[in-house]
């Protein structure tokens, strides 16, 4: 049975929400392929190639024969030796192998050993191995973090010496796709520290009372493994104001969170907690109390060396020549380090699709790169429209001062 | 418990915490397992309404409506969608599928009365259904909030702001409400007011747009009354001593003392507004305005101290013509933010 349009907008839709979920663009390549859209779930499967280069499931679907579409049901003449199934990818690659130019223009090659892109399962408690000096650019965030967090945690009798303590955790807060989760753990290795990240999607259940047993666990665990870094990604959904959570189970959730958080304030034998959150004006307010995230840290678009950083992570694996990163940051300030990826993955299908256009592989160059930024605008506007409001409406107490400075040097107040 | 329903109860609480790609993105998985399950495509309409996709919301539900004809929320959803992509009849029509389908859900009602009220000539079916959601759900805001809107469409004031106020009773955060209580002050001049509740909906929702462009609005409005007010005083002024042949001295010191007393004005008002409505006076295109309109006078003070006496009308004749442009280009700088403002 051919799958119908609107399951396939819902799944393509899904895919643009989240361009990193390798199953579900798997899904989504199955199904164009049943739908008889062989161009498409190529592109599809090129893309998830690019994230996993052995996706076996991906292969065997560039194998498979299109069903055709209804109204091309009739025989096709011969397909042309550029149609994708029968491409020999393998020995494409082994054409290539020794002819690679340099990868970068003005600097040495990628690391492609990989290290610090592992994904921590729910509940798994890790040991980092990034440190801040992993932390691209960013100086004036590494700063802050050593004034506020590390260096306390890292003195303990300059600590007693002037008597402050170790109770509350700190909040980092800043548009989406900007490396708050990578500081995170470059914090825990910088401390030494297990990390345990925990992220909305680890904790919600849908039994009443399960998802306050889960946040319970989730502490119990984060005080054996101390001394362990807990980071509680998306805080805003596990603790929004629960005056927008009228009638919704989640509420007693923020009530468990707040209970545990003043358990770790009372028994803190080497739990360090950490947020992080896009909506920080979503987070019920009880969070932010002393004793609990108290500390707020803003984290902003990476600077220039930050994005030349983000540039050559994501292009270390694949194949790209002559490529002068210092020039794509500077044409991508405002950009967040998800939108390089994103920049990075359109010209890796750009390069792709014309690889199979041509019938002859071809590496990434900087003009794939270009045209790529051209087409991938910055995602952060809506991010700082209300970002603007909180700044100029909402900005009780100063909370908010280090984001209206920022706006207001970049002329967005 | 099936993986299905278990699944739907996931996406269930991502939309109460307003996860929208995420209950997307795991709806999406859902639907492409089980296309005939309505519940998941009526999560997904949820969902795609939350992310401001309104033509996919409307394409989910109406497979929730295919799938689920005898189910309300399924046309809830689809008339809400309908509504918001400016299809008002269709979403009339699904909502009072609705209300067929389902009389004693105030819900129903409420998505009703909404689509009636942005419907031409169904107002009375707007407050028969606001009437019905009250009398079904006295607690809910939202029907409060609804009834408020009725109530202001139809001219009544004071029933308007007594619905938005209870609203507010029961859920002292609901931006909506605190955003028509301030339409409510600002529809009777009270700007002051009107932008205090607009700046506390503004907080409660700072990621509706609508709430600080409403404050945006107030600003601008204070200043065009101010420019109005400076720029007829003038002109009648100017008129009447070109008509009169008024003396020289008196032209001046009215010029000054209209220039004097409607800065004076501005003043006091810009004292009555909240502190953090106070940055968006000193903006370019707000001072470009007042500089338009004072500069104009300031003119018309100079021309009358230092012209001829036997030049003097025509000189004040001129300024006449002046003091009316001045106003006419200073609004036309106030428009042309208002419409960059609603483009941002």
């Amino acid at each position: 049975m051919q799958p119908e349009q609107p399951v396939l907008d819902s799944l393509r839709k899904a895919v643009e929400a989240m361009p990193d979920d390798v199953p579900l663009r798997l899904h989504l390549a199955t199904m164009l392929l049943k739908a008889g859209l062989r161009d498409e779930a190529i592109r599809q499967v090129g893309a998830i190639l690019q994230r996993e280069p052995g996706n076996a499931s991906a292969m065997a679907l560039l194998q498979e024969p299109a069903v055709p579409r209804p109204q091309e049901a009739a025989p096709q003449p011969e397909p042309s030796p550029a149609a994708g199934a029968e491409y020999d990818w393998s020995r494409a690659e082994s054409e290539v192998g020794d002819v690679l130019p340099p990868m970068f223009v003005g600097g040495s090659s990628a690391d492609t050993s990989g290290s610090g892109d592992r994904e921590a399962a729910a509940f798994d408690v890790e040991r980092s191995v990034l440190r801040l000096a992993d932390v691209a650019g960013m100086a004036e965030v590494k700063h802050r973090l050593e004034a506020a967090f590390l260096a306390p945690m890292r003195n303990p009798e300059l600590r007693r010496l002037y008597g402050k303590s170790l109770r509350g955790g700190l909040l980092m807060y800043g548009p989406p796709g900007c490396g708050k989760t990578f500081i995170a753990r470059a914090v825990a290795g910088e401390l030494g520290a297990r990390f345990l990240p925990v992220s909305f999607a680890d904790i919600i259940d849908m039994f009443v009372g399960q998802s306050e047993r889960n946040i319970h666990e989730l502490f119990s665990l984060a005080r054996r493994s101390a001394p362990c870094v807990l980071f509680l990604d998306e805080v805003d959904a596990i603790g929004q104001k629960r005056s927008q959570l009228r009638n919704t189970p989640m509420r007693s959730a923020v009530n468990q969170l707040l209970l545990e958080l003043d358990d770790v304030a009372a028994s803190n034998d080497g739990v360090f907690l950490l947020a992080a959150t896009n909506h920080p004006w979503d987070v019920d307010s009880a969070l932010r109390r002393p004793g609990r995230f108290d500390r707020v840290l803003l984290v902003l678009p990476p600077d220039e060396s930050a994005r030349e950083a983000v540039f050559r992570y994501h292009l270390r694996q694949r194949p790209v020549a002559g490529v002068d990163l210092a020039r794509l940051a500077s044409l991508t300030e405002g950009y967040s380090g998800a939108d390089i990826a994103h920049i990075c993955e359109t010209s890796a299908e750009r390069a792709l699709m014309d690889s199979v256009a041509q019938g002859t592989p071809r590496l990434i160059g900087q003009p794939d790169l270009e045209a790529a930024i051209g087409e991938v605008r910055p995602s952060l506007g809506p991010w700082f429209d209300t970002a603007r409001n909180v700044a100029l409406f909402a900005n009780e107490g100063g909370a908010y001062d280090d984001l209206a400075a920022y706006l207001k040097k970049r002329r967005m107040l | 418990m099936t993986e299905l329903t278990q699944g739907l109860a996931r996406a269930r609480a991502m939309l109460d915490v307003s996860r929208y790609d995420q209950a997307a993105s795991l709806l999406a998985n859902i639907v492409a397992a089980d296309p005939e399950d309505s519940r998941a495509w009526c999560l997904l309409a949820r969902a795609h309404a939350g992310k401001g996709q309104y033509e996919d919301a409307a394409a989910a539900a109406n497979r929730a409506v295919i799938l689920a004809p005898a189910d309300d929320w399924p046309h809830r959803l689809a008339s809400n969608a309908f509504l918001h992509l400016g299809n008002t009849m269709v979403a009339l029509r699904a909502a009072n599928e609705a209300c067929r389908l389902a009389p004693h859900e105030w819900r129903a009602h409420i998505c009703l009365a909404q689509a009636a009220l942005a419907t031409r000539g169904q107002f009375d079916t707007a407050e028969r259904a606001a009437a019905n959601a009250r009398a079904m759900a006295p607690n809910e805001p939202d029907v409060h909030f609804v009834s408020g809107q009725v109530s202001l469409a139809h001219g009544d004031r004071k029933a308007a702001r007594a619905h938005q106020e209870r609203a507010l009773a029961l859920d002292p955060a609901h931006g909506g409400a605190l955003n028509e209580l301030g339409r409510i002050k600002l529809s009777r001049a009270h700007t002051a007011s009107a932008a205090r509740h607009f700046l506390q909906a503004a907080r409660s929702a700072p990621q509706v747009s609508s709430y600080s462009r409403n404050i945006e609005v107030v600003v601008r409005r204070t200043v065009a009354l101010v420019i109005y007010v400076a720029s007829v005083a003038s002109f009648v002024l100017t008129y009447l001593a070109m008509m009169n042949r008024l003396p020289r001295v008196a032209v001046v010191a009215g010029l000054a003392g209209v220039a004097v007393v409607t800065a004076g004005y501005g003043a006091w008002q810009l004292r009555r507004m909240p502190p953090e409505t106070r940055p968006l006076f000193r903006r370019r295109h707000i001072v470009q305005a007042l500089g338009v309109c004072y500069g104009a006078i300031g003119v018309g003070v100079l021309v009358a101290a230092v012209t001829p006496g036997a030049a003097l009308p025509g000189a004040l004749f001129a300024v006449t013509i002046f003091i009316i442009a001045s106003r006419f280009v200073a609004y036309a700088m106030l428009r042309r933010e208002a419409a960059n403002a609603g483009g941002r």
